[in-house]
C-alpha cells in the first residue's frame, strides 16, 4: 500500500504541534486517497514518543540513534533518504517550521522530489498534488499544483490546520528501523540551545499585544488587564485617551499619532476602532475585539468579535487560559 | 534632449529617499519643530553618508556632483520633511561655495573638509537689520588695522548663526565707493572669536528645526588672510553665489509641494464622505491633477537651472525663474493639501499644516519672489 | 574570505494595493516599487561587513530582469565588489528549485568560501533556494541565521527557532548560510558607495552561459505550477463569539491555543 509520510518534529523532549496538525491533515488525505498513514520519528530515544505518534497513525517508523539526539538536518537527510527510497512514499509532509526549513528544501533536491513549501492547504486528486500556499506576505493566495511524479514533499505552515485526534486510536504498527549512520556527522555539529533575552517594552516588538481604550472607564482597573496579559503573554497597548489621560505612558499608544504594530495578535478592549487607532493596528495577524457595542468599527477589522462587556469576559477568559495551560488561576 | 535622470542620478535619488523615509519619522519632525532645536545627530548621520555636500569637490571631502545631484538630494529631504530637510541641507550653507570659487587654497583647506564631513555647521551673514532685499549698501563695516581687519555692525536671520563655528559676513569696506556695493567684502569668522556674539531667534512660521539668529559684531578682529578672494568684490561674490543656491531653494519648494501632495492623494484615495472616497468628487481630483500639473512644471524649471549651472553657464534669469515659479507653486499646494484634509489638515498631527507653514520661507529668503521677478526683468529688457 | 551573495529584486507589497492581472496567476507590477528583498539586504550586509573583517571580495548575484540592476548597483554602493545578473526571457516563471540551478550554474565555477542568501523572499515565500543550490554544490548550509562566527574553516551560527529560542550550530566552510532578518542593521546606501559602484559593471549573463537548457528553468524546469492567484478569502469577517460570557471566554481561549498563543 502506498504511504504518506509525516516526519515527526520534537524538540527538547517535546513533540511539536505542528506534528499534530499534519498528521491531522494528512489522516484526511490517506483516507481519501487509500494511502498508509505512516509517521517517522528520529531521534536518541524517542520510542515513546512514538506510542503516542501511533494514536495517530497506522504506522510508526521509529529511527533511534545517539547521532540523533539534536535536530540536525545532515542527519535527518542521511536517515531519511534511505528510509524514502525503501518505502517510496507518495506525500511527505514535514513541518514549515525552523527544522523544516533548513530540512525539506535540500531532502527534496537530493531526492529528486517536487517540494511545495509553507502550504496552507493541500489536495491529492489521482497522482495530481494541488497545493494552496500565499505571496506577497500573505495578500495574495496562490493555487499551485506540483510537477507530476511519483513523490511529492509538502512543507506545511504552522497552524495551517487544527490537531484533531482520531476518534479512536489508530494504533498504529511502531517499526523500529536502524540509522544506518556510521560515523559522526561532521558538516554541521549542534552546539546549544539559546534563551532569548528578557526584554524591555517595545510594542512595536511585541508579538502579542493587548490594547485598551476608554472602556476600561479607569486606571484603577488597568492592573486587572495586565494580569490577563501575562497570562498569555503580551504587552499591554492602548488607544490614544488613555495616553492622554496619563494612565499609560505614549510607547504605549497604538494609532496614527502613535505607534503602527503588527503584532500576531491584538486584542482590542474597549475600543471602538476610531479609524486613527485602527490604521495603527489593521494589519495585526489576528485581532480579537471585545466591545459592548455591537456597531463599534473595530467590529470591522477584526477577525474575532465578542460584543460584551470587557469586566465580563475577562475574568473567566484569565482562568480558561489557566485551565488551558494546566495551571493554577 | 534628455527629460530623464541618469543611473547615478537615480541611484542618488533613491539612496536619499531611502534613508530620509526611515530617518525623517514624523514623531521626530513634530518633536523638532516643537524645539525649534537643529537635528545635529541627524545632520551628522547624513553628512556622512555624503548628502550635505555633494556640491564639494572630492578632494576636499565631498562629493564632487553638481547642483543638480544637489537638487535631488535637497528635493527628496524635503519631500520627507520640510523642516528636517531644510535643516539638514543646509548644515553647512554657502561657506564652501564661497571659498571654492574666490578662497585660497589655504582658505579651503583648512575650512571645507570639516564642513564637508558634518563635523562643523556654517553661516553666511548678509541681511542687517536694515538691508534685506537690497543689500547694496551695508551698514556692517571692516576696517584695516594692521594685519587685520577689524568688523563692527549687525547681522539679522542668519540661518545657522547660533550653531555655527565657521561664517562668512558681507561687510562694506569701503564706505565712499560709488556705487557702494563696489565697496564691499567677505571675510571669514570663527566662533569663539572676541566681538562675534549670536542670538538664537525664536518663533518662526516654519522650518523650526533650521535655526536662526542674529549676529552681534563689535570690534570682531580677523587676520588679513580672513578676506575672502579680492578687496571689494564681495557683493558680486554673493550674486554669483546665488545663482547657485537659489536654485536649491527651488527644490526645497519642490520637494514640500510634492511632498504634501503626496500625502493629499493618499488621504483622498482613503477618507470616505457621502459613502465614497472623497477623490471621487471631481472638486477634490481636480485640485490633485493640478497640482500634480504645477509641481512638474516647477521641478523641470528647477533641473534645468541646475542644469545650465553645471553645463553650460549659471543662468541668474533661468534660476530666478525657478525659484520664483517653485516656491509659489508649494504655497498653493500645500495649502490644497490642507483643503483636501478637511479640518485633520489643520492639525499637527496629520503633518501637511507644517509644509504649508515652512513652504513660505521660499518666497521670502535668498532674495524675495519680488526680487527674483525683478531679476527676470532685467534680463528680459536686457534681452530685449 | 570570498563571498557570494544571492538577492532578489521584489516588489514592496506591505502596504501597496496588490490587483491581480489579467493572466489571472500573477500580480500586476506597475505601480509597484521594487527593492532589493528584504531578507538579502540582511545577508549582504552580513557579507560586507565578513569582507571588511577578513578581507577577501564579495561577488552579488541576481536571476531577474534587466530592472534588477538597481538592486544590484545597491550591492555594489555597499560594498560588493562583483555583480552579475543572470537574465534571460526563458528564466520567467522559475520556482525557487529552477531558480537554484540557474545560480548554481555560475556559482559552481566562482571561488567562494561562503555563500549567503536571505531565508526567503517577500514575494514568494519560498524559503527553498539556499538549501536545495547548497545541496547543487554539495556544502554543507543553515538557514534562518541571526548570528555567524567566522573561525579556522567553520562557521558559527545562530539559528532562530521559534518562541524566541535560538540553536547554536558549527559548520564546515566552505558553507552556504540563508541568514534572518535582525542579524544586523543594514547600511543606507552613500554618495560615495554609489560613485564607486558606478564604476563597477554588471556582468549580464544569458541561458547561453548557463550550460543549461530549456527544460531545466521556467514552467517546465521547475516543481510548482501557478494555477490560480486570488484575494485570500475576507478574514475579517469578523467572526462574533455567541453566547453567555463564560462560554465566550471558552472559545476566545480555544482560539488564542489553536494559533498558538498559549
Ligand atoms: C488628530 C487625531 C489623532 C488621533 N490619533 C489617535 C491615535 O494615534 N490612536 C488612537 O487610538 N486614537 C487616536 N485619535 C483618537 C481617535 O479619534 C479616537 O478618539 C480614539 O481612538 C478613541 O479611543 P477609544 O476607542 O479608546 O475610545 P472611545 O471611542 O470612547 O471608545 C470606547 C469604546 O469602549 C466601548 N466600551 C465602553 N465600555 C465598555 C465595556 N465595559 N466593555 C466593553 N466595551 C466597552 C465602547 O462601546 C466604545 O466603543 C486621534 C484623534 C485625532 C483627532
Ligand atoms: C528663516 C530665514 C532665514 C534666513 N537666512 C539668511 C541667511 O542665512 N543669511 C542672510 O544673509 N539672510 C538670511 N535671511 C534673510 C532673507 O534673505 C531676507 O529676509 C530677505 O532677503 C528679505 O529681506 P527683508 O526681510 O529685509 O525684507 P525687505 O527687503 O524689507 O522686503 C520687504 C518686502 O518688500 C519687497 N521689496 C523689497 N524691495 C523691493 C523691490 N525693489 N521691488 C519690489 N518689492 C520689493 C520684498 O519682496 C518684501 O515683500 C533669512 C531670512 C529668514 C526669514
Amino acid at each position: 500500500m502506498p504511504e504518506i509520510f509525516v516526519l515527526a518534529e520534537h524538540r527538547q523532549g517535546q513533540i511539536r504541534d505542528i506534528t499534530y496538525e499534519m498528521l491531522t491533515k494528512a489522516r484526511e488525505i490517506a483516507e481519501k486517497a487509500n494511502l498508509m498513514l505512516t509517521a517517522v520519528i528520529l531521534g536518541k530515544e524517542v520510542k515513546e514518543k512514538a506510542k503516542t505518534l501511533a494514536e495517530y497513525a497506522k504506522k510508526v517508523l521509529v529511527v533511534e540513534d545517539a547521532k540523533l539526539e539534536n535536530f540536525n538536518s545532515d542527519a535527518y537527510q542521511k536517515v531519511l533518504v534511505n528510509l524514502m527510497k525503501e518505502y517510496k512514499p507518495t506525500l511527505t509532509l514535514i513541518g514549515h517550521t525552523s527544522y523544516g526549513i533548513e530540512l525539506a528544501p535540500r531532502l527534496a533536491a537530493a531526492l529528486n522530489m517536487p517540494l511545495a513549501t509553507d502550504c496552507i492547504d493541500l489536495a491529492l486528486e489521482g497522482d495530481t498534488l494541488t497545493v494552496t500556499r500565499q505571496m506577497y506576505g500573505g495578500k495574495v493566495n496562490v493555487n499551485a499544483t506540483l510537477r507530476k511524479a511519483e513523490s511529492y514533499m509538502v512543507t506545511v505552515r504552522q497552524a495551517a490546520f487544527t490537531t484533531q485526534k482520531p476518534v479512536t486510536p489508530l494504533n498504529g504498527e511502531i517499526i523500529e528501523k536502524p540509522s544506518l549512520l556510521t560515523e559522526e556527522i561532521t558538516t554541521k555539529r549542534f552546539i546549544q540551545y539559546i534563551l532569548p533575552p528578557p526584554g524591555g517594552v517595545d510594542i512595536t516588538a511585541a508579538e502579542k499585544l493587548v490594547g485598551i481604550g476608554r472602556g476600561i472607564k479607569d486606571q484603577s482597573n488597568i492592573p486587572l488587564i495586565e494580569d490577563f496579559a501575562k497570562t498569555i503573554g503580551a504587552v499591554l497597548a492602548c488607544s490614544r485617551p488613555i495616553v492622554d489621560k496619563g494612565w499609560l505612558p505614549n510607547d504605549r499608544q497604538v494609532g496614527s499619532s502613535g505607534k503602527t504594530v503588527k503584532p500576531k495578535l491584538y486584542i482590542a478592549l474597549g475600543i471602538s476602532g476610531a479609524f486613527q487607532h485602527v490604521l495603527g493596528m489593521k494589519n495585526s495577524d489576528l485581532i480579537i475585539a471585545i466591545n459592548k457595542d455591537p456597531n463599534a468599527p473595530i467590529f470591522s477589522f477584526s477577525d474575532y468579535g465578542v460584543v460584551e462587556d470587557l469586566f465580563k469576559i475577562i475574568p473567566s477568559l484569565k482562568n480558561k487560559i489557566y485551565e488551558l495551560k494546566g495551571q493554577k488561576a | 534632449m534628455e527629460f530623464k535622470l541618469n543611473e547615478e542620478q537615480q541611484e542618488i535619488k533613491r539612496a536619499v529617499r531611502e534613508f530620509c523615509e526611515k530617518e525623517f519619522t514624523p514623531e521626530l519632525a513634530l518633536e523638532y519643530d516643537q524645539k525649534e532645536e537643529f537635528p545635529m545627530a541627524l545632520y551628522k548621520k547624513a553628512a556622512q553618508l555624503g548628502f550635505t555636500s555633494m556640491r564639494i569637490p572630492t578632494e576636499y571631502g565631498g562629493q564632487g556632483y553638481g547642483v543638480l545631484e544637489e537638487c535631488i538630494v535637497v528635493e527628496e529631504m524635503c519631500r520627507v520633511d520640510p523642516g528636517l530637510g531644510v535643516a539638514v541641507s543646509l548644515g553647512n550653507l554657502m561657506v564652501p561655495d564661497v571659498l571654492l570659487q574666490h578662497g585660497s587654497e589655504e582658505q579651503r583647506e583648512r575650512y571645507i573638509p570639516p564642513l564637508a564631513k558634518g563635523e562643523k555647521i556654517a553661516a553666511a551673514a548678509f541681511t542687517e537689520p536694515e538691508h534685506g532685499s537690497d543689500i547694496t549698501r551695508m551698514n556692517t563695516t571692516a576696517v584695516k588695522s594692521g594685519n587685520e581687519w577689524i568688523i563692527n555692525g549687525d547681522k539679522q536671520f542668519i540661518t545657522n548663526a547660533p550653531i555655527a563655528d565657521t561664517f562668512i559676513i558681507l561687510c562694506q569696506t569701503d564706505p565712499n565707493a560709488q556705487p557702494p556695493h563696489r565697496g564691499q567684502s567677505l571675510f571669514l569668522a570663527e566662533k569663539g572669536m572676541q566681538g562675534l556674539d549670536a542670538t538664537k531667534l525664536h518663533g518662526k512660521m516654519g522650518i523650526k528645526p533650521c535655526v536662526t539668529g542674529s549676529l552681534s559684531l563689535s570690534d570682531l578682529r580677523v587676520p588679513e588672510t580672513n578676506l575672502v578672494g579680492e578687496l571689494n568684490k564681495g557683493f558680486y561674490y554673493a550674486l554669483e553665489l546665488f545663482d547657485g543656491t537659489r536654485i536649491t531653494v527651488a527644490a526645497q519648494a519642490v520637494g514640500m509641494a510634492q511632498g504634501a501632495f503626496e500625502k493629499a492623494l493618499n488621504y483622498a484615495k482613503t477618507r470616505k464622505q457621502f459613502g465614497q472616497p472623497i477623490i471621487n468628487f471631481q472638486a477634490v481630483s481636480f485640485k490633485l491633477a493640478e497640482m500634480a500639473m504645477k509641481i512638474e512644471a516647477a521641478r523641470l524649471m528647477t533641473y534645468k537651472a541646475a542644469w545650465l549651472y553645471d553645463k553650460e553657464k549659471p543662468n541668474a534669469m533661468a534660476t530666478s525663474m525657478a525659484k520664483a515659479y517653485a516656491s509659489r507653486v508649494a504655497m498653493e499646494v500645500t495649502d490644497e493639501a490642507i483643503q483636501i484634509f478637511g479640518g485633520y489638515g489643520y492639525l499637527a498631527d496629520y503633518h501637511v499644516e507644517r509644509f504649508h507653514r515652512s513652504a513660505k520661507i521660499t518666497e521670502i529668503y535668498e532674495g524675495t519672489s519680488e526680487i527674483q521677478k525683478l531679476t527676470i526683468i532685467n534680463f528680459l529688457q536686457k534681452q530685449a | 574570505m570570498d563571498i557570494v551573495v544571492c538577492v532578489k529584486h521584489v516588489p514592496e507589497t506591505a502596504e501597496a494595493e496588490l490587483k491581480i492581472d489579467a493572466s489571472g496567476k500573477g500580480i500586476e507590477k506597475s505601480g509597484l516599487v521594487f527593492y532589493i528583498n528584504e531578507w538579502d539586504d540582511y545577508a549582504l550586509e552580513e557579507a560586507v561587513r565578513i569582507k571588511e573583517k577578513f578581507g577577501g571580495t564579495v561577488t552579488a548575484i541576481t536571476v531577474g530582469a534587466e530592472d534588477s540592476d538597481s538592486t544590484l548597483r545597491k550591492c555594489l554602493a555597499r560594498g560588493a565588489d562583483k555583480a552579475i545578473r543572470l537574465t534571460d526571457p526563458k528564466f520567467a516563471g522559475s520556482d525557487g528549485y529552477a531558480t537554484a540551478k540557474i545560480l548554481y550554474s555560475v556559482i559552481k565555477n566562482l571561488h567562494y568560501d561562503l555563500v549567503l542568501t536571505g531565508m526567503q523572499a517577500g514575494d514568494d515565500g519560498y524559503a527553498m533556494v539556499g538549501p536545495i543550490l547548497a545541496e547543487m554544490l554539495g556544502i554543507p548550509h543553515t538557514t534562518m541565521a541571526k548570528k555567524i562566527e567566522l573561525e579556522a574553516g567553520v562557521a558559527k551560527v545562530n539559528r532562530e527557532l521559534e518562541g524566541g529560542l535560538e540553536e547554536q550550530l558549527e559548520i564546515k566552510l566552505p558553507a552556504l548560510i540563508s541568514v534572518q532578518t535582525g542579524i544586523n542593521e543594514p547600511c543606507y546606501v552613500s554618495i560615495m558607495g554609489i560613485r564607486k559602484a558606478m564604476q563597477k559593471e554588471i556582468n549580464v549573463m544569458t541561458l547561453a552561459d548557463t550550460g543549461l537548457s530549456e527544460a531545466d528553468m521556467g514552467e517546465t524546469g521547475s516543481w510548482l505550477k501557478i494555477e490560480k492567484l486570488y484575494v485570500p478569502p475576507a478574514e475579517k469577517q469578523t467572526e462574533f463569539l455567541k453566547g453567555t460570557p463564560d462560554e465566550v471566554a471558552a472559545k476566545v481561549a480555544e482560539i488564542l491555543k489553536a494559533r498558538g498563543f498559549i
